[in-house]
């Protein structure tokens, strides 16, 4: 059962590495004309939310790629602290996803210089500053100010990056070595590993999400955060390895059980952000209390009402019924269907959650701007994947557990 | 008493059940597995001490139906407990619970949620045993002390012998050709199949055990007892509520029964010195007042409408022709004046809406003794509840039931009845008063409406046929008529669009 991948090519398809700057090109093209079409969403007479609108687009745009790294890194360290086997021929394809986070910092710092060098309240209403905020706000500026926020985010991002880098490093010093106690050290890390980004993650979500409307809280913001970032990884992933199969790599590494497994996931994790979107909703409309409510207020109004309700049905009833099926679940193509299916719904999520206030209100033009704003986002996140993985080989050869993901059999 | 019933043993040879056979790891049991398969037979089974992967498909198991159970008593579960919510709470008892509606979808959620899972998991883990037949008491293979460690380190494939091409001795040679560590015939476990004595002894001293406390309950109520009863829940047998009307130390009043709230109605129950009731504000009079706006006509109207105007009365005359008739009429402009004066509020209102509260008993020529003089009160000055379009056509429809026999479907006092009377020429018929004469157009909404509550003259009292509700109604479609009789070309906005403005008009203007 050993791997003899001598005569196996395990990079990347030769054809995808050209397109990248491309992809790059296309990306920044695409970003500058969303923030051209979201200038012209308008507002009220005196004041234009169309800077603003592209501020929130783009932080929407960003936390969609950047959870679905963020998915991947918790994937890479579940499977180690788990011991997991069946995984070991697909923890690559995750480990240079987790591994992207670096770029995203890189695409954050002009939120940050923003943040740093301008009081503009345009897309966090506490950086306006104290006497410009409101009477809630103004206690929360201890917290909720330029110095601290951008101490906070490099924390998050070193956590994140110092992780997904460890985890990266290890497994490729193993492709050269073959060192089967590297795979130990990995297990021994994933634990802590598991615990800071976790709280990197929710507090993360606290800071670079949720404070862009200051005044409303929610304890269970970052589980959301870590419920969407799962199940866009998991589709991400069936997307990804589907891919690389047509493209003629992964044949015989990623058999019909691999898929079967991240389908499962996929599946469980629909739920649980139904489970958890749902309770968040349902405590704070059960709860009435005026400061709580505001946030599902602008969600429910000016035209945001069917967003929320395209997300009831295309991210929980639709595909949970689409994908309950075993059949489904075992067959590639509509896996890859149902992966690309969340992917989109996935973007609904992440706007109707950072895109709503009480000026930015549902347009056909916010959407396409917000589209365009999107589709430039995933050719940059496609390409920096792309030279990201480079000449890497996409299985880790010599993991220890390889002959038995290989093996990897549950039924018929 | 058995033991004296002769009872004949049945004597047979123990049956062969089939032939396991033992293995040391679970890839030999999977690669036997396949072989006995491969061989065609199809009644075979393994025992594990985990659950092995492949295992399955070895030994090609059919898929199980069980998901379909699950799938539809979750449905089933989802169904039941949408209805059970939406029949209860919003059909068969509406009852609003912290002000949501009737059926209130996100609060049936977790109910649905739960229902949903406990229907489903209950039929998967009966459906699973109902499936695998159990529960069993007993299966031939526990008869071989081998056997045990299925649970612990060893590995058994068995084939069944009633499978249909079962063959004892070409089993047995398969098996042993698997490279089994050993390979053995499962016969029938032949311990007595009666039930042991002591296990219905056992189960007749738990029912005898379980009678105790019944017997002692039934014990205690039937006899006397010296000793004070015991009370396991004390709080419950104790509890500080109190019927009506009783005396309590939880409230500093010492009263059971707590006053309403100062300032609020509670839904259904306005009280009986309700202006709305009334025509008039019982407390106007002693406090020398106009109609005050009363804090519960605020918090009715409030929960009444959101969207509502001002209440200004509709059909207010037009502005010029109360100043006329207040010229003519020195005593009307005197009480006028007055009256506004002692309302204190909406000072903009046409003088003609600020109709005396007093000297009504000038009028009524012919209208009855008024045996208990004309009525002196704070009448209402401005409707006590929202006007609008549905308002108006209600006391449209009241007015043409109950009011146009007499007065005439344009109010003018030539209805029907009336017409009638006089073609009969019956000398001692008096016209009903005309809706339009200047002292009923001059009358605040208050006194009509406790006109048409009480009666007048030959008037008959239209408190038991009307509501509340709809006195008002008719009183708005009296000023409606009022002012539409009595309109002036003035009185045409000129850039009125003359279909819709008479709607517009009529109703909050």
């Amino acid at each position: 059962m050993a791997t003899n991948s001598s005569s196996e090519d395990l990079t990347l398809p030769g054809g995808w590495r050209g397109k990248a700057p491309m992809l790059l090109a296309v990306g920044l093209i695409c970003v500058l004309l969303s923030a051209g079409m979201c200038y012209f969403v308008g507002g009220e007479e005196n004041r234009s939310v169309g800077f603003s609108a592209f501020l929130h687009s783009y932080l929407a745009n960003f936390i969609f790629c950047l959870s679905i790294c963020l998915g991947g890194l918790f994937f890479v360290m579940i499977q180690h602290v788990a011991r997991a086997a069946w995984s070991a021929t697909i923890r690559r394809v995750a480990e240079l996803l987790a591994y992207m986070i670096p770029w995203w910092l890189l695409l954050f710092l002009p939120i940050l210089a923003m943040v740093w060098w301008t009081d503009s309240p345009a897309l966090y209403p506490w950086n306006a500053g104290s006497g410009n905020v409101s009477a809630i706000v103004e206690k929360k500026l201890d917290y909720l100010n330029p110095f601290w926020f951008t101490i906070r985010v490099f924390v998050y991002f070193a956590v994140w990056v110092l992780c997904a880098r460890y985890f990266f490093g290890m497994s490729r010093k193993q492709d050269e070595t073959g060192d089967a106690s590297i795979t130990l050290k990995c297990q021994k890390w994933a634990g802590p590993g598991i615990i800071f980004t976790a709280l990197a993650t929710n507090f993360g979500a606290f800071d670079i999400m949720m404070s862009t409307d200051p005044e409303w809280f929610s304890t269970i913001y970052g589980v959301y955060l870590f419920a969407a970032s799962m199940l866009s990884f998991f589709a991400m992933m069936i997307v990804s390895c589907y891919a690389l199969q047509r493209a003629g790599r992964l044949q015989r590494q990623v058999n019909t059980e691999h898929f079967h497994d991240l389908a499962k996931f996929q599946f469980g994790f629909i739920v649980f952000w139904a489970y958890i979107a749902f309770s968040q909703f349902l405590l704070y409309w059960y709860g009435n209390i005026p400061e709580e409510t505001q946030w599902y207020q602008d969600r429910m109004n000016h035209g945001w009402q069917y967003v929320g309700l395209v997300l009831i049905a295309g991210h929980f009833a639709i595909p949970f019924l689409g994908t309950m099926a075993r059949k489904v679940r075992r067959s590639r193509p509509l896996m890859a269907f149902w992966g690309v299916f969340i992917l989109v719904m996935h973007w609904v999520d992440m706007m109707f959650v950072l895109l709503p206030t009480d000026e930015i209100h549902f347009s056909g033009l916010l959407l396409i701007g917000h589209l365009v704003g999107w589709i430039g986002m995933v050719s940059v996140f496609l390409g920096l994947l792309i030279y990201r993985t480079g000449d890497t080989p996409l299985v880790a050869q010599r993991d220890p557990w390889i002959p038995d993901a290989l093996a990897y059999q549950v039924g018929p | 008493m058995s033991e004296h019933q002769p009872k004949q043993k049945k004597i047979r040879p123990p049956r062969s059940f089939g032939w396991m056979a033992e293995y040391e790891d679970e890839n030999q049991l999977l690669d036997a597995a396949r072989k006995v398969r491969d061989a065609g037979y199809s009644r075979i089974d393994a025992f594990t001490p985990f659950p092995v992967h492949g295992i399955d498909e070895a030994l090609n198991i059919r898929r199980t139906r069980l998901p379909w159970f699950s799938l539809v008593a979750g449905m089933t579960g989802t169904t039941v407990a949408l209805l059970l919510q939406w029949w209860t709470n919003a059909f068969d008892y509406p009852y609003i619970i912290s002000g949501k509606p009737y059926a209130s979808w996100p609060a049936f959620i977790p109910v649905t949620f739960e229902l949903t899972v406990l229907f489903a998991a209950f039929m998967t883990v009966f459906a699973m045993l109902g499936l695998n037949g159990l529960p069993k008491f007993n299966n031939p293979v526990f008869t071989d002390p081998k056997f045990d460690r299925a649970t612990d380190d060893r590995f058994f494939l068995w084939v069944d012998s009633r499978d249909q091409y079962f063959n004892a001795e070409k089993v047995r040679e398969l098996l042993e050709a698997t490279g089994a560590k050993a390979v053995e015939e499962v016969w029938e476990d032949d311990s007595p199949t009666e039930v042991p004595k002591s296990i219905y002894a056992g189960i007749a001293v738990l029912i005898l055990i379980t009678l105790i406390p019944g017997a002692i309950v039934l014990n205690m109520r039937n006899s006397r007892s010296p000793y004070p009863r015991w009370h396991i829940f004390f709080d419950m047998d104790f509890q500080p509520s109190r019927k009506a009307q009783q005396p309590t130390t939880i409230f500093a009043d010492g009263r059971v029964q707590r006053p309403p709230v100062p300032g609020t109605v509670a839904r259904g129950e306005l009280g009986p010195n309700d202006p709305f009731l009334l025509g008039y504000d019982p407390e106007g009079v002693a406090m020398g007042k106009g109609a005050a706006v009363n804090v519960q006509m605020v918090s009715y109207q409030q929960e009444n409408s959101a969207s509502q105007e001002p209440i200004e009365e509709p059909p207010a005359p037009p502005p010029p022709q109360p100043d006329t008739s207040a010229a003519d009429d020195p005593q009307a402009s005197a009480t006028a004046d007055a009256s506004s004066e002692q309302a204190g509020e909406a000072p903009s209102k046409p003088a003609g809406d600020q109709a005396p509260t007093t000297a009504e008993d000038e009028g009524d020529a012919g209208a009855g003794p008024a045996a208990e003089g004309e009525p002196n009160y704070a009448w209402l000055e401005r409707f006590p509840l929202p006007v609008d379009a549905e308002l108006i056509e209600v006391g449209r429809r009241e007015f043409e039931q109950n009011c146009a026999a007499c007065h005439g479907l344009a109010g003018y006092g030539d209805g029907l009845v009336s017409r009638r009377a006089t073609e009969l020429a019956q000398g001692y018929w008096l016209q009903p008063t005309s809706l339009h004469e200047q002292r009923i157009i001059d009358q605040p909404v208050g006194r009509i409406y406790y006109t048409i509550t009480h009666g007048k003259g030959k008037m008959a009292p239209y408190a038991d046929a009307l509501t509340p509700r709809e006195r008002w109604a008719v009183v708005a479609y009296v000023r409606v008529l009022q002012r539409s009789q009595n309109a002036r070309p003035e009185d045409v906005p000129a850039d009125a669009d003359l279909a819709s403005a008479r709607g517009d008009d009529t109703t909050n203007r």
